[in-house]
């Protein structure tokens, strides 16, 4: 069948894609609409470098046929950087090192996100559940426990996204 | 052979007409969690695919202290909504956050072990699957009567496991899932155990396992041999080693055979132990 065009809300835009059937979100995301952050590490919802949120849900893109967003809203890591610094969990994951070859940190940073917004103050065994799906082979994880726990601790949790 | 079509139907009937029209030529998936991996890896090139995800069966009903859970459900949805804490309990040890808002009730009934933990609490709960064909409506069939072998099952070529139900559990339930980690691991055994007592004795018991068969399945020797007897130590131990001797455990880079066969022994034991405390 021939490609069709897909219409999703991407970062708070409407956005059109064409893509060929069963193209993966990361995959239309990164090779259609040019935005890269969202990583592909192992192309088998193993590794969760990948994660991106669907309405409010984190899901893996790499194993998402974009089809399956239609009509939906997607908000991947270029969502929530701001225009001009950075977004507290960013913030957070570079003053505590929590980031080495970097190749994680989307996926680290936006399951972050779907975290502490539906839990705004999670204990650290709420957070190492919920990040327990994304891989990091470089920083051993606890600086990255601690970085969200930072940003759980400060009361502005909810401020810095630019979407939702 | 890339994917020439992925047909998202809107109803089960659509879907059912698709399966009957398509054939087993046509793959079929809920939430992608098992086929996009083969997909994108090029070891699975279905010409078609068919994704349920749209197909209305997608819903988690509380009835009568039990629930009936559509195919498609997401397993987030089971673990928040289901209403049974042994079901809630087993998500929660299935993979992470986002493969449980992907992976659904139904499709994981067709994870090889050691993966498909849904069942083993299935199993205990006495479980019936429904499953419907185009041209022969609807079926229900117990789950310990699903599996038939690795990656098999009783399901015709032209029907669809469409919902999942599980009656009010009587008795105690317990679930302990032993891996490596605390979180998102594989399972070197998952234990679920439902057990009525009545004046000290086993009046009924469930004892299912998972990662040490081909499939999850019914230690029904180790269930017999509690069956009316006195829920002592010694008893318990006696069904903990019966489990341990007729499970048939595999060899993977999590665990060997031999280590999986003696921790049926312990975890059948500390399951049954719980649900007698």
């Amino acid at each position: 069948m021939a490609s069709k065009i897909i219409t999703f809300t991407l970062n708070g835009h409407e956005t059109e894609v064409m893509v060929k059937p069963l193209t993966t979100l990361a995959k239309a995301l990164r090779e259609k609409l040019g935005f890269t952050a969202t990583k592909c590490g192992c192309y088998e919802g193993n590794c969760g470098s990948c994660t991106v949120i669907v309405n409010g849900e984190p899901v893996l893109s790499c194993i998402l046929p974009v089809e399956e967003v239609e009509g939906q809203s997607v908000l991947t890591l270029e969502g929530i950087t701001p225009s001009v610094g950075l977004h507290p969990l960013q913030q957070a994951f570079q003053e505590n090192f929590a980031v080495q070859c970097g190749f994680c940190t989307p996926g680290m940073l936006m399951i972050s996100k779907a975290l502490l917004d539906k839990n705004p103050h999670p204990t650290q065994a709420e957070i190492r559940e919920a990040l327990s799906g994304n891989l990091c082979r470089c920083t051993g994880y606890d600086p990255i426990i601690v970085a969200v726990e930072q940003v759980a601790a400060s009361t502005n949790t909810n401020q810095g996204g630019t979407h939702e | 052979m890339t994917t020439q079509v992925y047909f998202r139907p809107r109803s089960l009937a659509e879907a059912l007409g698709l399966l009957d029209e398509h054939g087993p030529a046509m793959l079929v998936m809920a939430g992608g969690t098992l086929a996009m991996p083969l997909i994108n890896k090029g070891i699975s090139r279905p010409e078609k695919v068919m994704g349920l995800r749209q197909a209305g069966l997608d819903y988690v009903r509380r009835v009568d202290g039990g629930v009936h859970i559509g195919a498609a459900a997401p397993l987030s949805q089971v673990r928040t909504m289901s209403g049974v804490p042994m079901l809630a309990e087993a998500v929660k040890n299935i993979a992470g956050w986002a493969v449980q808002n992907m992976g659904t009730a139904g499709g994981n009934l067709f994870a090889p072990p050691p993966a498909g933990d849904l069942a083993v609490a299935l199993l205990a709960l006495d479980a019936q699957v429904k499953v419907a064909s185009y041209r022969r409506g609807e079926r229900m069939i117990p789950l310990d009567e699903f599996f038939t072998g690795f990656l098999t099952n009783c399901l015709a070529l032209d029907e669809l496991v469409v919902e999942i139900q599980v009656s009010k559990p009587a008795g105690k339930t317990v679930l302990l899932k032993y891996g490596r980690l605390y979180t998102n691991t594989p399972a070197i055994v998952s234990v679920a155990v439902r057990l009525v007592a009545n004046d000290g004795k086993a009046d009924d018991v469930r004892v299912a396992l998972n990662a040490v068969g081909p499939h999850p399945f019914r230690a029904r020797q180790a269930e017999a041999a509690l069956r009316g007897v006195a829920l002592q130590a010694e008893n318990i131990a006696v069904a903990s080693n019966t489990a341990a001797a007729e499970c048939e455990p595999f060899t993977d880079p999590i665990a060997s055979a031999d280590y999986r066969r003696r921790m049926v022994g312990v975890f059948v034991q500390r399951a049954l132990a719980q649900a007698v405390a």
